[in-house]
């Protein structure tokens, strides 16, 4: 299959690239004399943000094929999850979305309660929502240093924005060494609630991140918004179409920088505080880099006006609905065969949790089969469908602002 | 959550019998597409998740008759804003594929052909993804012990 790569005059700019993409395309019958360069892209390179590889068949400089490969982090939590007990499974997810573990506890916590059938406390539902808040301002703060780095340090000369955005996350990461006594990887959530209660004046610090935040978001805005070097390689670059999204199961914030009206705090099952707080969705339509900055940028904001209406009302009471227990294997469900699946919004998007109770002769503490759905695989899995046609400097950017981490594409 | 009623509807249409609120119906193999299409003809646009599980063979005793190996496949989709469903599918080895009703199955069953080892019919590029290409075995599967040596890792 021919296609017309160039057309007109190139040089003058005014011809885009003709590129049917088809992520299953026959790359041997398409290049047939070779002509083609191979690049491997990772899997150790800075910009795929872990180790992750994508194989680029490129003409020219332009890319006609992606072929992404998986597996160089794979861990087997699924299968730990079969032999460890619910409770002994948390701080292993810790490690899944290492950049925004209490989301990643969360989602897993969220699913095991379901499966059993505890609610958490009031209190440990406000803490939660305060908590996975500020893990996804965290979680912002650093993408929108990584993404400016992936530039080559055109914006703000080298790694300037990186390194304040980094002293940012620094203050949130104080707030929950303060409470857990983990930079992170906290294993802070269990089943029913929480392990540590707030410490004395944990409010008040709390308050002078986010103020400390607010401000410091104008900075950025004023950075990279207007920022002409920064408009020119995300404005148009790396556009992903509404129903592409849907299909492959885009939420989260790439979702709604292409118009995907879908968040699971005000759309899904009803969890945490979302309900009690006055807050909104922010989405885009343009669906390029940009949108996603701008949609990233807006939940970051939102997060922080979620924090501060909750922060002065947390309720009194237990931490956790289950006694404290002992030994981890007493926590198991009670009724035989039953499954559950729950999924919550991490900074990323949708995170579910498949579970099936383990009752082969007698109800066990630790679940049959659990299955993460991590919504990090969804956005790597749209390479193939958006790289064809796009310059390599393009593709760089643009898997940047798909924000993965592969700790959880992997698993 | 629970389940859409025109889903619901659907599936009562279709014959599918009874429709679990939170898992769907259990569906069988060959009825899997008509499915798929009249879900997404009803705005199911949004794929969530497909899990395979592993269910060992039950050996026969005086009472009861023996149940052959097989694989649970429970797939969950999403209808802007608020809808959702999920049905189930109970094989010996095949699969449906639900990839061309939606492409963002693709990498999810290709994880559960390597992890579990349930294939999937008319997938357009089943190969592993997590483990190693000549990795023997599938790791998820209930008679794959965690302790399994495997050249060169031990």
């Amino acid at each position: 299959m021919a296609l017309a790569r160039w057309s007109g005059m190139p040089a003058l700019g005014d011809v885009p690239v003709q590129i049917d993409v088809d992520p299953y395309m026959d790359i041997d019958a398409y290049d047939a004399e070779g002509d083609l360069m191979v690049l491997n892209l990772g899997p150790q390179h800075p910009s795929t943000h872990g180790v992750f590889r994508v194989k680029l068949y490129l003409d020219g400089e332009v890319c006609i094929k992606a072929v992404p490969y998986l597996g160089y982090l794979h861990r087997g939590v699924e299968k730990l999850c079969e032999k460890l007990t619910y409770a002994n499974v948390i701080p292993i997810v810790d490690k899944n979305d290492y950049v925004a573990p209490m989301t990643s506890e969360w989602g897993l916590v969220a699913g095991f309660e379901k499966l059993i059938g505890v609610e958490p406390t009031p209190r440990a539902k406000v803490m939660r929502t305060i908590l996975g808040e500020l893990q996804r301002c965290a979680s912002h703060l650093l993408w929108i240093g990584t993404f400016t780095l992936d530039m080559g340090g055109a914006i703000g000369g080298g790694a300037t924005v990186f390194m304040h955005t980094f002293r940012e996350r620094e203050a949130i990461l104080d707030v929950f060494a303060e409470l857990t006594g983990c930079r992170f990887h906290y294993n802070h959530f269990t089943v029913g609630g929480q392990r540590h209660d707030v410490p004395a004046g944990w409010g008040a610090m709390v308050k002078a991140v986010c103020d400390l935040l607010e401000a410091r978001t104008e900075e950025y805005e004023s950075y990279l918004t207007d920022n002409t070097v920064f408009k020119a390689r995300t404005v148009g670059v790396g556009v992903i179409d509404r129903q592409l999204c849907l299909e492959h199961g885009l939420g989260g914030p790439i979702g709604r920088a292409s118009g995907v009206d879908f968040d699971l705090r005000r759309d899904g099952d009803d969890y945490g505080a979302y309900g009690t707080v006055d807050w909104k969705v922010h989405t885009h339509t343009d669906g390029d880099c940009y949108a996603r900055y701008l949609v990233r940028l807006n939940e970051l904001r939102t997060s922080i006006a979620i924090v501060r209406q909750l922060i002065d009302g947390i309720p009194e009471g237990p931490i956790c609905s289950l006694k404290q227990v002992k030994l981890p294997g007493a926590v198991k469900p009670k009724a035989k065969a039953s499954m559950a699946y729950a999924a919550i919004e991490t900074p990323r998007g949708e995170l579910g949790t498949w579970v099936m109770a383990n009752s082969e002769r007698k109800l066990m503490p630790h679940p049959y089969r659990c299955k993460l759905r991590p919504p990090s695989l969804h956005a790597v899995s749209l390479l193939p469908y958006i790289c064809p046609g796009n310059n390599v400097s393009d593709i760089v950017v643009t898997l940047g602002s798909l924000d993965p981490i592969m700790g959880e594409v992997d698993r | 959550m629970k389940a859409c009623h025109d889903a619901i509807a659907l599936c009562e249409s279709l014959g599918l019998g009874e429709v679990d609120p939170e898992h769907g119906p259990l569906v069988p193999a060959e009825r899997g597409r008509e499915l798929a299409a009249g879900l997404k003809a009803l705005g199911y646009d949004y794929f969530v998740t497909c899990v395979a599980t592993h269910l060992p063979a039950v050996e026969a005793t005086d009472d009861e008759p023996g149940v052959p190996e097989r694989f649970l496949v429970a797939y969950r989709v999403r209808r802007m804003p608020k809808g959702h469903f999920a049905f189930r599918f109970e094989v010996e080895q095949d699969c449906p594929s639900m990839v061309a009703f939606w492409s963002g199955a693709d990498w999810h069953e290709r994880e559960q052909y390597d992890l579990v080892g349930v294939r999937f019919e008319g997938h357009p590029d089943l190969r592993r993804i997590m483990m190693p290409e000549d990795w023997e075995g599938h790791p998820l599967r209930k008679d794959y012990a965690i302790e399994t040596r495997h050249f060169p890792w031990r």
